[in-house]
């Protein structure tokens, strides 16, 4: 029987000739295209990093000098020592970031796991309020929302800042979360429930492997979000040793009077890049699977 | 005492919808029940109210004894297998076949055993480390079945479970699946739509119908003395044909008038037909009890039971001929399961048909030879006819004081 099985496989899949289109020149085109896209996009980067290493005096030139033969590594001293240390602030971010991506993850795993596994009466409605958070600006309620976190005492406090960027992460997070739970099937569920399995067991033994991606988009999502964002931090925290990272490098950058040391600004930028990147890259696997399986089953 | 109890079970769904309505069950120790019916009739949602997946809106429901309806599935004691295997895909064979054990916090040593004991009948015990997604279809299932093996419940319940099969699997799993369950011993309770698993597993099979269950009877039962027009039409295949007729008493003799035909019955083999005088009654005769030739008489003397039909169609089939025919009777039109001969070819057959306005098939030997076009005599044994209440299509049932209790349509 196995000697049919062989024979019907070998007959159905014959070696396919590779096709071999000659390049023509569209494929050039697109090339040239292309790289030049990747260029515009990439070279501001790489231009800040260059400048990290340029010595204060010719960073500060204008127009901006392309003199990057003169490396010193005279700023990443300034960002790490002294009087306008960041460190600390790198520490606030870290801590901010996590603490958000924490609060965020779980609260949204919460609710997704409620409006897509319960049907209640009401539940599309709830959805549909807690995405309209989305399109509010926060901008427009930075005024009252310092009010109300000084009646907390929760200004000038990192705390006060996670909760802050939670409450709007959440919606996101709720959403892709929903989509997440919604896309298991019920029938696992269920069994899992027959077998006597309760809600933790079954989220975490059944469904934790199958909910891991959008996990990861939820987290990374408020993650960069907590760690980007500037207005928030600048408004909510005043004193420099409680601020985080962006924040630091655009007060001490505009506390002396106009003139920027854009080497030392460059190298806080790269600072700040690192965690980021190399968190991108640690979650792409499963970034990438909680984004196109949002997009597939919607 | 039986495993379960189904008192006069009930379900609304939040939109009004009547899923199941007013069933009366029961099913003992190491007994095999078989639910069938149409898609729709609630039978699927009878399983999961007796797993607990669902409310009960009304009723009881008893596992050995105590009441259940409010008990979570995971203390129910019963197992279940899902159409869609439902196996979790992260987890291989043998922590798939384990999890309920390890959701009771079993010894691992315990496990271990136990999955190794089921994956032996089950014939398993190569795959034991490979993931779902590398399994054939038959091999998801045993595993499925192997998941609710170990639970050693009170009943096992069972949704359809090989209706994802290829035919000739699905006969194959058939078996399997009935010897694992008479060597376990276990009470099942058996979901499908396929009347030829029903008939061939069922110790005791329940047909229902928009909700409602019609019969609840071993598998011959439901064949030799169905309940009402929908049983009668649903089980076999192909389908009883049904005719209107009426019905005359003269002497000693019941005269069923088919159409322009005259069959002659003895009138104290029929009893039921003495109220029936001079009114319509609907007339069920199966295929295979129709036969092309001599008439037949039996001992006590049903005389002229045959009928003259013209042959539409005839379909070979090898060890059997499925003749299509038709004669001047109207087909019986509510409440049936199936259109008479829907199985095959029944749009040409009414298009071939000239004048006769009632469909029918029979069920012939292969060697007689038989025709489209010709007119053929087909004889049948009076003792072998059903007769309904065109009204209600309730039986009428020949036992005095046999009262059948079943709804209307």
């Amino acid at each position: 029987m196995t000697e049919v099985a062989t024979y019907y496989e070998d007959v159905a899949a014959p070696p396919m000739p590779v096709a071999r289109h000659g390049r023509g020149a569209g494929f050039w085109a697109y090339l040239c295209v292309a790289l030049s896209l990747a260029v515009v996009f990439v070279l501001p980067i790489i231009w800040a990093i260059l400048r990290s290493f340029q010595p204060a005096r010719l960073s500060s030139l204008a127009p901006q000098s392309g003199d990057f033969t003169h490396m010193t590594l005279a700023n990443y001293r300034a960002v790490s020592h002294g009087l306008y240390d960041v460190l600390p602030n790198l520490v606030n971010s870290v801590i901010v970031g996590l603490g958000t991506a924490l609060l965020t993850t779980v609260v949204a795993t919460l609710a997704g796991y409620g409006l897509a596994k319960f049907r209640f009466r009401g539940s599309g409605l709830v959805f549909g309020v807690i995405l309209l958070a989305l399109m509010i600006p926060f901008q427009a309620v930075l005024t009252p929302l310092y009010l109300e976190l000084s009646d907390l005492h929760l200004t000038n406090n990192l705390i006060g800042l996670i909760l802050v960027y939670t409450t709007f992460n959440l919606p996101f997070g709720v959403f892709v979360m929903r989509n997440t739970f919604q896309q298991v099937p019920q029938e696992l569920v269920e069994s899992a429930r027959v077998d006597g399995a309760g809600f933790m067991f079954t989220l975490m033994r059944v469904m934790r492997p199958l909910i891991v991606p959008g996990l990861a988009t939820a987290a990374m999502y408020a993650f960069l979000y907590a760690w980007t964002e500037l207005l928030q931090a600048v408004t909510f925290v005043q004193s420099p040793d409680k601020l985080t990272l962006p924040a630091r490098l655009y007060e001490v950058t505009t506390s002396t009077y106009g003139s920027i040391n854009n080497a030392y600004l460059s190298a806080g930028v790269v600072l700040a890049m690192v965690p980021c990147v190399l968190l991108y890259f640690a979650l792409q696997r499963y970034y990438v699977q909680g984004m196109m399986s949002g997009a597939v089953k919607g | 005492m039986a495993t379960l109890e189904l008192e006069q079970v009930t379900k609304v769904f939040e939109n009004g919808v009547v899923a199941v309505n007013g069933v009366d069950l029961s099913i003992n120790e190491g007994e095999f029940v078989v639910l069938v019916g149409p898609s729709g009739c609630g039978k699927t949602t009878v399983l999961r109210m007796v797993a607990g997946l669902e409310d009960v809106t009304g009723g009881t429901i008893r596992l050995n004894g105590e009441v259940a309806n409010d008990l979570s599935p995971g203390r129910r004691d019963v197992a279940m297998v899902f159409q869609n295997y439902a196996l979790y895909p992260h987890l291989n064979v043998h922590h798939n076949i384990a999890f309920s054990l390890a959701v009771r916090k079993v010894s691992k040593a315990v496990r271990d055993q136990k999955v190794r004991e089921a994956a032996q009948l089950l014939g398993l015990a190569e795959v034991l480390d490979a993931k779902p997604r590398q399994l054939s279809g038959g091999q998801r299932q045993r595993v499925a079945m192997g998941r609710a093996l170990v639970r050693e419940p009170a009943i096992f319940l069972m949704d359809e479970p090989l209706s994802n099969l290829d035919a000739s699997l699905r006969v194959q799993m058939r078996t399997e699946v009935m010897a694992i369950q008479r060597r376990l011993g276990a009470a099942t309770m058996y979901v499908t739509h396929d009347q030829t698993e029903a008939m061939t597993m069922g110790d005791r099979v329940a047909v229902m119908r928009a909700g409602v269950l019609h019969q609840f009877a071993p598998p011959q039962e439901l064949y030799d003395r169905p309940a009402n027009v929908f049983v009668a039409s649903f089980i076999g295949s192909p389908a009883m044909n049904l005719f209107d007729a009426s019905v005359a008493l003269s002497g000693d003799r019941v005269e069923v008038a088919l159409g322009s035909q005259r069959v002659s019955l003895a009138a104290p083999k029929h009893p039921e037909l003495e109220s029936f005088a001079g009114k319509d009654v609907v007339v069920g005769m199966r295929p295979e009890d129709l036969a092309p030739g001599a008439k037949r008489l039996d001992v006590e003397g049903d005389a002229d039971c045959e009928i003259a039909a013209d042959v539409d169609l005839v379909e070979a089939l090898g060890n059997e001929q499925l003749v299509h025919f038709a004669i001047d009777a109207e087909n019986f039109r509510g409440g049936r399961a199936r259109q008479p001969g829907s199985e095959a070819g029944v749009a040409v057959a009414s298009r071939l048909s000239t004048s006769a306005a009632g469909k029918g098939v029979a069920r012939v030997d292969p060697r007689v030879r038989v025709t489209a076009g010709e007119r053929v005599t087909l004889g049948f044994d009076g003792d072998r006819l059903h007769f309904f209440d065109p009204l209600t299509g309730l039986a009428l049932s020949r036992e005095k004081g046999a009262r059948v209790e079943v709804p209307a349509l």
